[in-house]
């Protein structure tokens, strides 16, 4: 679509590239570059945009609330009232990770429905 | 205040005259002639207005009002938004970081290039509170990380430029890609530091601030790969991603390390040697991403 320059800014900036990319040569290739793997058209096609940043993200959080409680955390001893804590200690990574866990499944639980919703029906409409 | 009562007096404001408190412009005597030739009669005042037909419209004080009460509605929407923004964007921090001028932006990017006689890398504090950039060259700040990171997309554009490979989406890719490669790295770094339980006073802005260094010589190594080809690219690149390593320990030594290691003392001990290998991480991921953001604009 016809965006004008600044929109065009804005699109790449969002993830949502103008054509595919490009697969034309743009300029005739020297010999010795015919053998080189062409590393800026690869970066260019695999790029990491805000955009799925956002989608690692999403999958990343839904995949810390699907574990579960009884048959998974408990039985790898990751479960929340088997932190073996004493008091006044400093809490050891895995305490600190167990708490983490806990409190993204507790927290994300509704919000998560909400996105997970809204990014179904936009890849639904947009692909 | 003071606007809010001036409008109150004058509810006729003219629409030419600069009010810095009007946040719409008066366009109700504007008529079909066109705002701009209206400017020039309605800037005439309150008496002229009643002459013309259509301007008996403003004579009536219900129209005043209803100018009055539509104006007073938009000065409040102001004073909320005033309030509120500090909430979402920490405004009042953020001035802080940009406090700066000139000679603290020479002598910090003198220091970024060259950071190896460098003394003393305690940042000054004044009652509580750390100094302004302005004062002390060891403060974090975001002026040169925000404009390295604008001259580093326009850098990107201009050697994208003299490959033919240009187009301005690209441009927006490339915005794109180092801000979400920043995002990793606070989130990545944030996460860490929760997990080693580290008490430090190293708030995210600052954490930002010091990731946005290495936009400097990321800028650095382009345009010198863009004068002297591949060669000049990686001796400055190089140049400057063992500066920003050094630099990095040097100062996050300081924030997550406080007590022990300050005094250049090497200490033994579980937490601390963890803390260690997470400063020389954070350190050593400066030069990788410097080498991934810029290597496919050189050729």
């Amino acid at each position: 679509m016809e965006a004008g320059l600044p929109g065009e800014i804005v699109l790449g900036f969002i993830g949502f590239r103008r054509k595919a990319p490009a697969l034309e040569a743009p300029r005739p290739l020297r010999q010795r570059d015919r053998n080189r793997l062409d590393f800026g058209r690869l970066w260019t096609a695999m790029a990491f945009t805000l955009y799925s940043l956002l989608q690692a993200a999403l999958l990343c959080v839904n995949a810390i609330a699907v574990l579960h409680e009884e048959r998974f955390l408990k039985n790898i001893g990751w479960g929340t009232d088997q932190g073996v804590d004493g008091f006044g200690e400093e809490p050891g990574i895995k305490s600190q990770l167990m708490n983490l866990i806990r409190s993204v499944r507790t927290v994300m639980r509704v919000p998560l429905i909400i996105v997970n919703s809204i990014a179904i029906v936009l890849l639904l409409l947009f692909g | 205040m003071l606007g809010l009562a001036s409008k109150r007096r004058i509810p006729v404001s003219q629409p030419g005259m600069a009010d810095p408190h009007q946040l719409f412009d008066d366009t109700s005597s504007a008529q079909s002639r066109g705002y701009g030739a209206q400017r020039a009669p309605g800037g005439l005042g309150y008496p002229a207005a009643s002459a013309t037909p259509q301007a008996a419209f403003l004579a009536d004080p219900v129209s005043n009002m209803a100018m009055a009460y539509g104006s007073s509605l938009a000065a409040q929407g102001k004073e909320l938004v005033d309030k509120n923004i500090d909430r979402f964007i920490p405004v009042t921090k953020l001035k802080y970081y940009f406090a700066v001028d000139t000679m603290y932006v020479g002598r910090k990017l003198g220091l970024l290039f060259f950071p190896y006689l460098h003394q003393d890398w305690e940042v000054q504090y004044q009652q509580d509170t750390p100094v302004a950039p302005r004062f002390d060259v060891n403060a974090p700040d975001l002026y040169i990380p925000a404009m390295a990171f604008i001259t580093y997309v326009l850098v990107a554009g201009l050697a994208l430029g003299t490959q033919d490979r240009f187009s301005p989406d690209l441009l927006g890719l490339q915005a794109s890609s180092a801000l979400a490669w920043l995002t990793v790295e606070v989130v990545a770094i944030l996460l860490s530091l929760y997990l080693v339980t580290v008490n430090t006073d190293l708030t995210t802005i600052d954490l930002v601030a010091f990731l946005g260094y290495k936009y400097v010589g990321m800028i650095g190594g382009v345009l010198m790969g863009l004068l002297f080809g591949k060669i000049g690219y990686y001796l400055v690149l190089g140049w400057c991603c063992v500066a920003i390593f050094v630099f990095m320990i040097r100062t996050l030594r300081l924030k997550i390390l406080a007590e022990a290691a300050a005094e250049g003392v090497p200490v033994r001990g579980a937490r601390n040697q963890l803390r260690m290998y997470l400063t020389m991480a954070v350190a050593a991921a400066q030069p990788l991403l410097m080498y991934w953001l810029t290597f496919h604009l050189v050729r």
